[in-house]
C-alpha cells in the first residue's frame, strides 16, 4: 500500500470503500463488543411495541456505523501512521436487518498548519444498497511528519 | 434475548462480568427532565477499564474490522505501532463499562434511547496494559424539532492521568420518568 504523506493527499481523493452486510447476530455481537445491551438491539419480542424507531424490529447500534465509517479510514491511514483526531458523526436512518452497509469516503479539506499539525478532513457517507443515506461523519486525520 | 443467549457470544473476562439486562435497574437511571444542570462537578465513573489484548480484539471482531493491526497480535507487534491499536470506538465499550448502574451517566443505558450521533476527540490510541478511568459532567440538555436531546462529555484518562479521548455522549431520551417507566413495559414512551 502507498505510503500516505502530507504532500500527497489531496481534496477530492476517494478511499477504498469499506462494506458490510448485517443481520441480528451482528447486532448481538456488536452489543457484546461494546456492552451496549439497549434492547432496541438486541429484542426483538420488546421491540414489536415498544418500537422507538416506530419501527417493529430491531436495528443496529449507531455506534456500529460509525464503526464502519471510521474503518473506512482506518484502514486507509493507519498503515501510514496517521493518526484519526476527531470524529463528528450524525446518523439519519436506523440500519435495518440484512442491509449492506456501504460506506464511502472523499478527502474534502486540506488544513496547512504546520509539520506534526497538518491535517485532512474525510467526509464519509453510509447508505444502504437502495441508496437511501443512513449516516455521515466528519474524521479529522493528522500527518506527523 | 436472555442473558443466557448472549452469552453464546462471550469471550473475554468483561463480557462474562457484565450485565446484559439494562431493565432492572432503570428506576435508577437519570432522568432527562430531572438532572440538575446547576450542579456541573465531574464525578468519576463506578469502574476503572484495564484493557487487555482481547478487549481490543474483541471489539474490532464485534466492529466487523479485519484490520490485523487490530486483531493479530503479532503482526501488530512487528508494525511500527508496537502493540494492537484500539478500534478510535472503542470508547464506547470503555464508557458503558466505566459510568457502571448506579452512578452519574447511566441514562446511557436507557431503554427507549435513541443515538442522533456523536463527537469524539481522540489524543492518543488506547493501548493494551492502560487502565482507564473516566469523568463526567452535564454538557448540554435541549429539545429539537420536539426531541430531547441530553449531552455530557466524558474524559477518558489512562492511569497518569494523560487524557486520551473525549466524547460528547449525546442520546435522545424520553422525557420523564413515567416515560421510561412506558417503555420497560414493552410500550413506546416518546412523544414524536
Amino acid at each position: 500500500m502507498e505510503n500516505l504523506t502530507f504532500e500527497s493527499v489531496n481534496p477530492g481523493d476517494v478511499l477504498p470503500p469499506f462494506i458490510r452486510s448485517v443481520s441480528q447476530e451482528t447486532f448481538w455481537k456488536y452489543a457484546v463488543a461494546s456492552f451496549d445491551y439497549n434492547p432496541v438491539h438486541n429484542d426483538p419480542e420488546w421491540v414489536k411495541t415498544a418500537q422507538p424507531f416506530k419501527i417493529p424490529f430491531t436495528v443496529g447500534h449507531g455506534m456500529m456505523t460509525m464503526s464502519f465509517m471510521t474503518t473506512l479510514v482506518t484502514n486507509w491511514a493507519l498503515p501510514s501512521m496517521l493518526q484519526i483526531r476527531k470524529i463528528v458523526s450524525k446518523f439519519t436512518r436506523p440500519v435495518e436487518l440484512g442491509w449492506e452497509i456501504i460506506c464511502t469516503g472523499v478527502v474534502s479539506e486540506k488544513h496547512f498548519i504546520t509539520k506534526g499539525k497538518n491535517f485532512v478532513v474525510v467526509d464519509v457517507k453510509a447508505e444502504n444498497r437502495q441508496g437511501d443515506l443512513l449516516a455521515l461523519s466528519e474524521i479529522e486525520v493528522v500527518f506527523p511528519d | 434475548m436472555s442473558q443466557a443467549d448472549l452469552a453464546k457470544y462471550f469471550k473475554t473476562e468483561k463480557q462474562l462480568k457484565f450485565s446484559t439486562d439494562f431493565f432492572t435497574d432503570a428506576e435508577n437511571y437519570e432522568v432527562w427532565d430531572e438532572i440538575d444542570f446547576s450542579d456541573l462537578q465531574e464525578v468519576e465513573g463506578e469502574n476503572t477499564f484495564e484493557i487487555k489484548a482481547e478487549d481490543i480484539k474483541f471489539y474490532a471482531e464485534g466492529g466487523l474490522d479485519d484490520n490485523p493491526l487490530m486483531n493479530d497480535e503479532e503482526y501488530a507487534r512487528k508494525s511500527p505501532f508496537g502493540g494492537l491499536v484500539a478500534h478510535p470506538i472503542f470508547i464506547t465499550t470503555i464508557c458503558f463499562w466505566c459510568v457502571g448502574v448506579k452512578g452519574k451517566g447511566n441514562w446511557i443505558r436507557t431503554p427507549g434511547a435513541r443515538n442522533p450521533g456523536q463527537v469524539l476527540e481522540i489524543y492518543e490510541y488506547f493501548k493494551v496494559g492502560e487502565t482507564i478511568h473516566v469523568k463526567m459532567k452535564p454538557h448540554d440538555r435541549y429539545i429539537k424539532r420536539g426531541k430531547c436531546y441530553l449531552q455530557y462529555q466524558m474524559n477518558a484518562f489512562n492511569q497518569d492521568k494523560v487524557l486520551k479521548c473525549r466524547m460528547y455522549a449525546t442520546l435522545i431520551l424520553p422525557r420523564t420518568r413515567q416515560d421510561i417507566r412506558k417503555f420497560l413495559k414493552g410500550i413506546r414512551g416518546l412523544s414524536d
